[in-house]
């Protein structure tokens, strides 16, 4: 598709083009929320007003909103020097990094075992019986071999790994065949048609297993910070410590920052996945 | 005139654990230099398996192909191919597509980009050399699968039912167009059809293969010049003919289809 | 390769140097230029770290001070009494609805009872070190602690034992909130919002010397008040805290001559199973399934001030028994050697975390997360 064409519309227009075109989605989603509001205040506000003792532990809207906006202006309780921005910070270097590791070692791995069956017949047994095991369950192992700040990749790194092995595994043993034997009758022989057939055919499935190990691998990190020895920041790590000192209006406020951080993340991967299929033409 | 492709007791068998389909058996033909021959017969014959024999894609299970005087032992740019499904690279470009095949030779960019360039001015692709086949039509589509096996100047071009995805229109069309590619280049064209339209249309000599195992049942000659008129009588007789051997082997290939091995 | 490729190849690899180098200098950001930098673990796993160099200090509680030291990995530079001297530690504290029971008052008193005896009989204990009891006892905190009777008696040297509380218990108390609001783990409208004018307010109404007063006039009693196992009083403490050994010390039947301190006066305890942290057991307090307990008084003061958890302070447990351990071959001797350091600590909520930062404060350094 030609982008540049005049008369193309700005963003700006084209945002407010879905608005109007889809108002009646928004405003019953502005109620919906709305409604959630309202009744989370309606609940805490009764709680506090009959001194139920669960009361502290459920905050209202207002001070979780308060607590949300003061983190990253502010340090947060309990911790010198560290607002939100810095436990964001924290957590976003593990994700990448454990991200990059498992890019690093899934894709040539998912290629290899895609391409030849003797290599696949003796890594299949191992990745089934490793890819069961949940990650979380290496913290207390990967934290004393690896230390707080390799550690908590490690788990990340597992979390996204398995997913792009088996995309990318796929991706090699589906490729259109068709495919290949153009290339071979324009003069392609193996290595050739691995870098420039097999190797863009499984583009659109490596993608699909970044956008699958991303998620996991965030959901990872959140819960790798919550275990004990950990010796880094990180937003799981604070969920953790602000509900140990008893202020749980800045946990609620940190798991929200943990929801759009996510979403994000998802969104980051989804546009460049779809930046990645335009460029190929493979939409 | 020189024997391109010499094709001398072609014997194929698939065989699996379950059947052992004999697709092929004792097949001889020729196909002369500039020829334009069409590779006719029912469906299950084995003609598109002759067809990818000759590319290389598949071996032969007993008998000799030869291209110009060599064995066809794999596949090679000498002898392109045009896929009925296109096969085009949907990540690349028009023109990629098209310098595939020089990319792999080592052609330096300069000269790649000449050659492109030529080849979609001549099957009609003017302007659109950036664009990805996704956003092509079914007739555009093709029209870059056969300049790309042109790029390579291969000795013979191997069709496979190159314009069954296409409407009838289109194909129509396309078939002109293939004509007009073909007298401006010259060069071998082994086109496989089921189409006896087609066949008469395009080819000088067409090959009625028989019903499976296959080999040639009839070799049958158009003399008509190009181009041809499909109302003419001649054409008209012509097409009788042909489809009078093929008829016969319909009705053997139905037979064979409804009963089991 | 084509040039599209290449470029592709090119960006991402720029964008990782990139993310690499922005981690360095960003992870490097913690200890350096005047402030010591910590990491946070759970204390059994301190020695083991610091043997292998993977941080230059720790500071925890006995036994995991002396643990390093008799292993002759580690040597102490600070005690925790160096820093404030007497500052209490672990307190006792009793769930307000087990004391509105029919018996609660009575159970409390007879356990608090129980408590001080074992504190004495500690005390006599460890006077002299050529006496059976001594044995005894080393032989208790080994069994309790799961350390040698080697750690354990060079760890008892340094832990006080004490059950009174007193001015200096409750001014050490408002100096903890002190810290706390200051920081803004408490806030004034906590407070406020639970009916105190100030953090002095707090902590007297937290701190109830009451029982204490009265449980030492508690007799021996041949009956059990609480005979079935459903009344018994459940007891939370600290997995191997060496000082909540009083509890452990009045379960023992050879200190009571055949039967133990608490059912010498009359009481049927069930110990549960034990408590990684002191927010554990106040968060055990709130959902009802601890009566009596032995905590840190951080945490005690935190959750009960934030969650308005339903507990009284009613005796202190211990004082001291806390330091800062470095590696035996190491270049730290002082305090202000830690800068540029990475200390371990047992937790931001933790006490021992409290006095490092109390500590630092006073020589002007900063402490700040590694």
């Amino acid at each position: 598709m030609v982008n540049s064409m005049p008369g193309t519309p700005t963003a700006l227009a084209r945002i407010k083009d879905a608005v109007v075109a889809n108002w009646a989605r928004l405003v019953l989603g502005i109620v919906s929320i709305s409604v959630f509001i309202a009744c989370w205040a309606s609940v805490s506000y009764y709680l506090s007003e009959s001194g139920n003792s669960l009361s502290p532990y459920l905050p209202g809207p207002l001070p979780v909103a308060e607590a949300f906006l003061d983190s990253f202006s502010d340090s947060v309780p309990g911790l010198t020097d560290t607002t939100m921005w810095d436990m964001i910070a924290s957590s976003l270097i593990r994700v990448f990094w454990g991200f990059v590791l498992a890019m690093v070692v899934a894709l040539p791995m998912g290629l290899a075992m895609g391409s030849f069956r003797v290599l696949d017949a003796m890594g299949k047994p191992l990745v089934e019986v490793f890819r069961p095991i949940p990650p979380l369950a290496w913290v207390p192992v990967f934290l004393m071999v690896f230390k707080s700040f390799w550690g908590p990749i490690g788990i990340v790194f597992l979390g996204v790994f398995f997913p792009i092995l088996l995309n990318v595994i796929f991706g090699v043993k589906n490729v259109d065949q068709r495919l290949v034997d153009a290339a071979r009758t324009l003069g392609a022989k193996r290595g050739t048609i691995f870098t420039k057939v097999v190797m863009p055919s499984i583009v659109p499935y490596m993608m699909t297993g970044i956008k699958v190990g991303l998620g996991v691998g965030w959901m990872c990190i959140v819960a790798a910070e919550m275990m004990p020895i950990q010796g880094g920041t990180g937003v799981g790590y604070y969920v953790w410590l602000s509900a140990d000192y008893g202020r749980y209006d800045f946990t609620y406020a940190t798991m929200l920052v943990i929801g759009l951080l996510s979403i994000m993340t998802t969104g980051v991967a989804e546009i460049i996945e779809k930046r990645v299929s335009r460029w190929m033409g493979l939409r | 005139m020189t024997a391109c492709i010499e094709i001398r007791g072609l014997s194929k068998v698939f065989s699996s654990d379950k059947r052992r389909v004999v697709a092929l058996e004792s097949l001889d033909m020729e196909v002369v230099d500039g020829e334009f021959v069409c590779l006719l017969g029912p469906s299950g014959c084995g003609k598109t398996t002759v067809l990818r024999i000759v590319a290389g894609l598949e071996p032969a299970t007993g008998g000799s192909v030869k291209v110009h005087g060599k064995q066809v032992s794999s596949a090679g740019p000498e002898r392109g191919m045009v896929f009925q499904e296109f096969a085009l690279f949907p990540w690349r470009t028009v023109r990629r597509n098209i310098e595939f095949g020089l990319e792999i030779r080592g052609v330096p960019e300069a000269k790649r980009g000449e050659i492109s360039t030529k080849l979609i001015d001549l099957v009609g692709l003017k302007g659109f050399e950036d664009a990805h086949p996704d956003e092509l039509s079914g007739g555009m589509r093709q029209r870059v699968g056969i300049a790309r096996a042109l790029a390579n100047e291969p000795a013979v071009l191997l069709m496979d039912e190159p314009f069954g995805s296409l409407d009838a229109q289109t194909r129509n069309l396309m078939q002109k167009e293939l004509l007009r590619i073909w007298s401006a280049t010259k060069k071998t064209v082994l086109f496989v059809t089921h189409s006896v339209d087609e066949a008469v249309f395009l080819a000088d000599r067409i090959m009625v293969m028989t019903a499976r195992p296959g080999k040639i049942r009839e070799v049958i000659p158009v003399s008509l010049p190009r181009p041809r008129d499909r109302t003419s009588a001649e054409f008209i007789a012509v097409r009788g003919k042909v489809l009078a051997e093929l008829d016969e082997e319909f009705e053997k290939a139905r037979k064979t289809e409804l009963s089991p091995d | 390769m084509d040039k599209r490729t290449i470029v592709l190849v090119i960006v991402v690899a720029a964008a990782v140097v990139l993310a690499g180098v922005a981690t360095a200098l960003y992870m490097r950001g913690g200890s350096g230029e005047g402030k010591v930098g910590y990491v946070t673990m759970a204390p059994s796993l301190m020695d083991g770290w610091l043997a292998a160099n993977q941080s230059d200090a720790y500071i925890a509680w006995e036994p995991y001070v002396s643990s390093s030291v008799v292993a002759g990995t580690g040597r102490v530079i600070m005690w925790s009494d160096e820093i404030m001297p007497n500052h209490p530690c672990c307190v006792v504290a009793v769930w307000e609805d087990f004391l509105s029971t029919t018996d609660g008052s009575d159970l409390t008193l007879r356990f608090l009872k129980a408590h001080i005896e074992a504190n004495r009989w500690m005390a006599d204990a460890l006077a002299d070190p050529d006496g059976g009891n001594y044995s005894l006892l080393l032989g208790m905190a080994a069994d309790f602690t799961l350390r040698s009777q080697a750690v354990v008696e060079e760890g008892l040297a340094h832990v006080e034992y004490g059950y009174e509380m007193g001015d200096d218990f409750l001014s050490a108390l408002k100096e903890f909130t002190d810290m706390y609001v200051e920081s803004d783990i408490i806030t004034n409208e906590t407070l406020d919002g639970l009916g105190y004018a100030d953090v002095s307010e707090f902590i007297e109404d937290y701190v109830d010397e009451s029982f204490l007063v009265l449980a030492d006039a508690v007799e021996p009693s041949a009956t059990i008040l609480n005979p079935d196992d459903e009344d018994a009083v459940r007891l939370g403490y600290l997995s191997g805290d060496l000082h909540q050994l009083a509890q452990f010390v009045a379960q023992n039947t050879t200190v009571g001559e055949g039967k133990s301190l608490f059912e010498v006066y009359g009481l049927n305890v069930d110990p549960l199973p034990a408590y990684s942290n002191g927010g554990a057991v106040m968060d055990a307090f709130n959902l009802g399934d601890v009566d009596i307990g032995y905590l840190g008084a951080p945490p005690a003061i935190q959750k009960h001030a934030n969650l308005d958890i339903p507990v009284r302070i009613i005796a202190q447990a211990n004082s001291e028994g806390s330091g800062i351990v470095v590696h035996v071959d190491s270049d730290i001797h002082t305090l202000e050697d830690l800068v540029g350091r990475t200390v371990a600590t047992p937790g931001e909520t933790s006490i021992q975390h409290l006095l490092l930062r109390i500590a630092l404060e006073r020589a002007g350094i900063s402490f700040v997360k590694a």
